[in-house]
């Protein structure tokens, strides 16, 4: 503790450099942190991603083919599942052709929410129950509209009611939220059997059917016997996971790895010249005050390590600011990957990372200031 | 002429100086030669999607598809489609059929060799006449599919990538098994494509209308007739494309991310270099401060030692550009990259070798503006007098 002035004005012996060094390190590990938090984060998110959730959707297209809703009892009937769910989407917009939401019609079976990634109040989700055009609202669409439970929105869309008409309302009577990866930004919840009520085309199909199973392990081994219940039907289906779907949707950031590697690895080297230059300048140019802490005592250890935590102090405290900043950004990609956060694991990665760089760069000028001879030192200078 | 002259007196000094100052003069160049090996090798992703998709396109292609829908959303009735084949201006084929293809696309799966995890691409049904359409195909095994025996061709990428499209095996589709009967090349593509009868698929799958009508023309030049008679004719409900254009519209988004990506990525790594080059560049005019004053004291005009420094600074970071631009090209030309599940090789080209180096001057200026400016401004005597 006593050498803390002794080594903090070593490191503001020449501010300048100090800054620029400190900053040239922050933008390092702010590249770092944005890089490897987005891949660790999308791994991470496609771990989470649950696996006991099945989609079963028709072979042909994901989003425009569609279901006979009879199909529901031929998966009920495979092993393995717990509960089958119709669900049919569209898209919609309000006000505006810019201003787009998904719709997702559920089929309000018992106990529905079990195949579903929401979470729903028991209030909301009693009166989603209740009122047949009651929808429920995800948080950033509440946010975005500034809309309130009671209130009712007008939505203007593709799909027509049997009058014709493309235009629907629904009544607000709660929100949710998602924690599913795909599950999309700005969604509404609303009742399958009113929207195959209402609308003119496409009654008795749905877009896919949400599947809970009760055993995870089991989801290939069930998705599969879904799909070969369907084999050469007219509705040839596709069974996916969430947890195979996130990964799917993710695989082009994977598919990257290679690439985030090098990036990274370049800037580390990068900045290990520059932080081991700025060490080795700094000790030459200390030559001379070196010399005199030695001869007032200082050991060749304590010089040694005066240097080195010189090194460490500014690579680790400029480490944490560029990750503070990579932890504020990244966010700011969950337009792509919903939820990311930074993982700490990354964090923790990156101040070893600093360590490291702080140690390499400052062995050699730290040896050097160790071995300083103090009579050829002074007499040099 | 004596600024020239004290400006290259000074430039030589610095430069017969710089092994002395190695330390220094190697962060600068790895510093700039990281940040532009980067930054080439991030934009070669977009060159390299550019390049492998553009590779195959011609001019005389056109591309017709129902009015206001693209890909797999567009819906062509077969007599629309049938009547498009009178359009003028269509190249005849050897046996005077205009080279016109119907085509018809629906999703397959396969798995990946390496990952095993499931890709969907589509498998698009064509009219026999295809290779005059596509002259780029070149079988490499078996031969062509024979209409109404459900017979697929993919190409070699396909094999490469995924199991299951070697000649001879089948794949289950609609309850109907289909057989791979030919391998081909399509140009330097690496994009997997599968073909097969266009009729067969649509009997299959249950369809009635194509997805797109391609014809080829006698040259480019009968574009504007072609159009003007699509246009004219009111039983035709579909709009021409340039293959060209409808190939840069299906991946302008693809691109405008990776190209986002790279100056993103790019410019933070030039922020870093830069910050290092005026790092060194400042203890470089600092252990040279006694040598400043001299040069000042003896008659040396401050212009002169600012233009040279900035040089000096210019110099160290163009060996930095083409060492990075070297290292991109050794480590990245030619990799084969999938992002977005678009196949494609990342090409260095020499447009962006240039990139680079004006991103590296770039550095240079920024990082050498500072350090050159307090180098012309040192008071004389305090200089002189430094240790």
């Amino acid at each position: 503790m006593r050498f803390l002035p002794l080594f903090w004005s070593g490191i503001w012996r020449k501010p300048g450099r100090t800054v620029l060094i400190f900053f040239q390190v922050s933008v390092a590990f702010a590249l770092f942190g944005m890089l490897q938090g987005l891949k660790t984060g999308v791994d991470h998110a496609v771990a989470a991603a649950r696996a006991d959730l099945l989609i079963v959707h028709s072979r042909l297209n994901f989003f425009a083919a569609s279901l006979p809703s009879g199909s529901i009892e031929q998966i009920k009937s495979a092993p393995g599942v717990r509960l089958v769910v119709p669900v049919d989407i569209f898209g919609a917009h309000y006000q505006e052709p810019t201003e787009g939401l998904g719709v997702v019609a559920i089929g309000l079976v018992k106990d529905w929410p079990l195949a579903f990634t929401y979470s729903i109040a028991p209030n909301y989700l009693a009166a989603f129950q209740k009122l047949r055009t009651g929808t429920l609202i995800n948080d950033a669409l509440a946010k975005k509209y500034g809309w309130k439970v009671g209130d009712r929105i007008p939505l203007m869309s593709n799909t027509a009611q049997v009058s014709g008409s493309t235009n629907w309302a629904f009544d607000i009577v709660g929100t949710f939220s998602d924690s599913d990866l795909g599950g999309g930004r700005y969604t509404i919840l609303i009742n399958l059997a009113y929207l195959d009520e209402a609308r003119a085309l496409g009654k008795g199909t749905v877009q896919h059917f949400n599947v809970a199973i009760s055993d995870s392990k089991q989801a290939a081994t069930v998705a599969d016997e879904i799909d070969r219940r369907f084999a050469n039907s007219p509705g040839e289906t596709k069974t996916e996971s969430l947890q195979e779907l996130a990964q799917s949707q993710m695989q082009a950031i994977g598919d990257m790895n290679f690439l985030i590697r090098a990036i990274v690895a370049a800037a580390l080297v990068a900045l290990l010249f520059a932080t081991a230059t700025m060490m080795i300048q700094s000790v030459r140019e200390r030559t001379l005050e070196l010399a005199v802490l030695k001869t007032v005592g200082f050991t060749d250890r304590a010089v040694f390590l005066l240097i080195l935590a010189e090194a460490l102090l500014i690579c680790i405290a400029a480490a944490a600011l560029g990750l503070a900043v990579a932890t504020a950004v990244l966010p700011l990609a969950a337009r792509f990957v919903l939820g990311l956060t930074m993982p700490k694991i990354v964090l923790a990665m990156g101040l070893a990372f600093a360590v490291v760089v702080a140690l390499i760069s400052a062995a050699i000028p730290a040896a050097l200031a160790g071995r300083l001879k103090v009579a050829a030192a002074l007499a040099g200078g | 002429m004596s600024f020239i002259r004290q400006f290259l007196a000074i430039l030589l000094l610095s430069l017969s100086g710089a092994v002395q100052r190695i330390g220094s003069v190697l962060t600068i160049i790895i510093g700039v030669a990281c940040a532009v090996g980067v930054l080439v090798s991030m934009l070669a992703m977009g060159a390299g999607v550019m390049r492998q998709a553009m590779g195959n396109v011609r001019d005389d292609r056109v591309i017709m598809t129902s009015v206001g829908a693209r890909n797999i959303q567009s819906s062509i009735p077969r007599d629309e489609a049938v009547a498009a084949r009178d359009l003028p201006g269509i190249k005849k084929s050897t046996d005077a059929a205009p080279v016109v293809v119907f085509e018809s696309m629906v999703p397959i799966e396969a798995r990946r060799r390496v990952t095993g995890i499931r890709v969907f691409f589509p498998m698009v049904g064509t009219t026999a006449i295809f290779t005059q359409y596509r002259p780029e195909i070149h079988f490499t095994g078996g031969r062509e599919f024979k209409p109404g025996l459900h017979e697929i061709i993919a190409s070699n990428p396909c094999g490469r990538q995924f199991n299951g499209f070697d000649i001879g095996e089948r794949r289950s589709l609609r309850g109907i098994d289909w057989t791979i009967v030919g391998r081909f090349d399509e140009g330097q593509s690496q994009q997997c494509k599968v073909y097969t009868d266009v009729e067969t698929l649509m009997s299959a799958f249950n369809r009635n209308t194509y997805n797109m009508v391609s014809v080829m023309l006698q040259s480019p030049a009968e574009y504007d007739a072609f159009l003007k008679a699509l246009q004219a004719n009111p039983a035709l409900h579909l709009e021409a494309r340039h293959e060209r254009d409808e190939v840069q519209q299906d991946l302008k988004p693809l691109k405008g991310i990776l190209d986002f990506a790279s100056y993103f990525v790019g410019t933070i790594m030039a922020i870093g270099a830069t910050l290092g080059a005026v790092n060194c560049l400042y203890s470089i005019v600092d252990s040279r401060r006694r040598e400043m004053g001299t040069l000042r004291a003896i008659g040396f005009g401050s212009a002169a030692i600012t233009v040279s420094i900035l040089c000096e600074s210019l110099l160290f970071a163009l060996p930095g550009a083409l060492l990075g631009g070297a290292l991109a090209w050794a480590f990245f030309n030619g990799l084969a990259a999938s992002p977005f599940g678009f196949n494609f090789q990342l090409a260095v080209t020499p447009s962006l070798g240039l990139t680079g180096i004006f991103w590296a001057l770039g550095m240079g200026v920024v990082g050498g503006l500072l350090p050159a400016l307090r180098a012309s401004r040192l008071p004389i005597v305090t200089a002189i007098r430094a240790a």
